[in-house]
């Protein structure tokens, strides 16, 4: 009995020697989503440069937010999505200016997306737009062939018309959490088609109105188990990111579930992941390494392979497995199709703030069910 | 025999199913070889493999238990004085207050103690530079700031029971009062004390809003990895994953269980 407290004491000792040594190493610290770099780039990393790699994750911007406005995360690398909380982010000053002296690879990432990010405003200096991909509908085609034997899915109709998402209701519609997900797509599919006035505070009571009518058919909110949603049959349609669904669709497979994705043809919404550098990062130097490391078309592609998200890189659309590169619609290198995505504007100034709190009110009420109208509040 | 009648035997059977039947589904679609979780296909070990080889996996499975471990410690040392400070038959005032104070991390929720510390910890470094970043040490600081209660009342309730005359015994023969506590008193409750670490580490295990709150670079806590997880779709290696957790899990309550249990038997 006597010798237990010793025994403990010299444990204590060893892992406080060991993480002693894993501090004195140089190293970066990342902050990034889950399952999207996989750990083969990470220690081809290491090998190549002697850097440790101390990867953590998250699965919420929020979680992200949360970290980096306290003080001091103690992250070298975050990847933030752009809209709206990179640019949010950005404005409150979070992140640092890049030196692009030390990330020559950053040539790489001329192109279509890149014009698209700096049209929205995005500052290529501090939040370099790394991932991206679209956000459409993911759908089990058993089900909706059988529902609609003579249609063809390739609109928001399917789901924002009462009648259609009558039938579907059976089987499980899953809508995506946050309304930034799902208020663009309402405004194309109410003006016929065109974009109008993004942040006009008048229209959310008409989403509102839009929303009363399909509320009942809605079988839940959720925008982090689409993947397991689809394939267990607990929903037939959901709103989904392009990576997401591609995961569904590959999971698939095992189960004899035919998931298919589409980016739909009234509204497909581009998305862009950053990537950035905190204020106070403490290894910046190594950083700079890891960002120049992953503009590298032949990593790049390594990431689009291992998790379906594409990498901002267009010369490495030529590694893409071709599981990838068969299906257009998780992977549109088509630049006419890139150039008709929608992209949302980040906020700028205080009107953009208050219609972003009426947006997420409004949201949050629908779904609770409630749907009286939204007074704009001073 | 105790007899059962039906109507309590239907009732026991369906509160225990209601209990365990998610736990059992868990452990059984662990072992099996299917791509997608909770589908039986056949059986498998090859999830279990998987798991070996997942390093990140791996990785927050030693950060979790080092965190358990030393939470759990530290946690013990002050549940353990604590107890013994509200216990002792000596004048001490304060005691009522202390012993009031020292349950409350156990109603307050974890929420509250994780932003808390937060806060604090944020407003330690612009004061005095320390801690300077968020890490395994704060998650361990929060952990143990939540698990000193329930040490201190696994001890405590031993105290209760404790036979002063035998203290008093050992002060009149000559012992100072500290070597009397570390001699005679703690090897007399050295099984409550190691069933109440016990209960922090397990505790300390699956704590996922503290360690959230408070982690930063490098101390990504196996809960944390879990959670993150669910957004990709999850594979059958978690529920490899899940079913190792629970084994140690009901080892440590198990080996807590006994400790407690035997007690009673002995002369103390």
């Amino acid at each position: 009995m006597n010798k237990i407290p010793f025994i403990l004491v010299i444990i204590l000792l060893a892992i406080f020697v060991l993480n002693m040594e894993r501090l004195s190493q140089p190293r970066v610290n990342i902050y990034g989503w889950y399952g999207v770099i996989s750990r083969e780039v990470l220690s081809d990393f290491e090998k190549e440069t002697g850097i440790k790699v101390v990867y953590d994750v998250y699965d919420n911007n929020d979680s992200l937010e949360a970290k980096l406005l306290a003080t001091n995360s103690g992250y070298d690398i975050v990847f933030p999505s752009f809209i709206p909380y990179a640019a949010r982010q950005f404005n409150m000053g979070a992140y640092q200016k890049i030196d692009m002296e030390f990330v020559p690879n950053i040539k790489n990432i001329s192109g279509g997306i890149t014009d698209n990010y700096k049209k929205s405003g995005g500052d290529i200096e501090y939040l370099i737009p790394i991932f991206w991909g679209t956000t459409g509908i993911a759908y089990d085609a058993n089900v909706l062939s059988k529902l609609f034997p003579n249609e063809k899915i390739d609109s928001y109709d399917v789901l924002l018309n009462p009648e259609k998402a009558k039938k579907l209701a059976k089987y499980g519609i899953s809508f995506p959490e946050e309304y930034i997900d799902i208020f663009l797509q309402t405004n194309v599919y109410l003006n016929n088609g065109k974009l109008e006035g993004v942040r006009d505070p008048k229209l959310i009571n008409r989403y509102i109105d839009c929303f009363k009518l399909i509320r009942e058919y809605i079988k839940k909110f959720s925008s982090n188990t689409i993947t397991t949603d689809l394939i267990s049959g607990e929903v037939c349609i959901a709103i989904s990111s392009s990576d997401t669904a591609w995961r569904a669709k590959r999971s698939g497979k095992y189960v004899d579930k035919d998931i298919r994705y589409i980016i739909p043809k009234d509204a497909g919404i581009l998305w862009v992941d950053c990537v950035g550098i905190p204020q106070k990062a403490p290894n910046k130097e190594n950083a700079y390494k890891f960002l120049n490391y992953l503009l590298r078309p032949e990593v790049a592609a390594k990431i689009t392979n291992y998790s379906g998200i594409l990498v901002n890189v267009p010369s490495s659309v030529e590694l893409y497995n071709e599981e990838i590169t068969n299906d257009p619609e998780i992977c549109p290198v088509d630049n006419e199709i890139i150039s008709k995505l929608i992209m949302g504007v980040p906020n700028k100034n205080l009107e953009d703030t208050k219609y972003d709190k009426l947006a997420a009110r409004a949201w949050s009420q629908i779904r609770m069910g409630i749907f009286t109208h939204i007074e704009a509040v001073e | 025999m105790i007899r059962i009648s039906k109507t309590i035997g239907t009732v026991l059977i369906f509160g225990y199913a209601f209990l365990f039947t998610p736990i059992v589904f868990l452990i059984v679609t662990s072992f099996s070889a299917s791509e997608i979780p909770g589908i039986w296909t056949g059986f498998s070990l090859k999830w279990f493999e998987a798991l070996l080889e997942d390093s990140d996996l791996i990785h927050a499975g030693i950060t979790s238990l080092e965190v358990a471990c030393i939470s759990a410690s530290g946690a013990v040392v002050l549940g353990v004085l604590a107890a013994a400070a509200t216990t002792n038959s000596g004048i001490f005032c304060g005691k009522k207050f202390l012993s009031t104070m020292i349950v409350i991390p156990i109603v307050m929720p974890e929420l509250i103690i994780g932003f808390s510390l937060l806060m604090l910890f944020m407003a330690m470094e612009s004061i005095f530079g320390f801690p300077k970043e968020r890490g395994i040490m704060t998650v361990t600081i929060g952990h143990m700031m939540a698990t000193v209660a329930y040490v201190h009342m696994t001890v405590r309730s031993r105290l209760l029971s404790f036979d002063h005359a035998i203290e008093e015994s050992a002060l009149d023969l000559g012992a100072a009062p500290f070597s009397v506590f570390l001699r005679i008193k703690v090897p007399i409750i050295s099984k409550s004390i190691i069933s109440g670490w016990l209960l922090a580490f397990t505790l300390s295990l699956d704590d996922l809003v503290i360690a959230s709150f408070l982690s930063g670079p490098g101390s990504t806590t196996l809960p944390i990895l879990i959670f993150s997880n669910v957004r990709v779709g999850v594979t059958p290696a978690i529920n490899a994953l899940a079913t190792l957790l629970i084994a140690i899990v009901t080892f440590c309550l198990a080996v807590a269980f006994c400790l407690t249990k035997k007690r009673k038997k002995g002369p103390y």
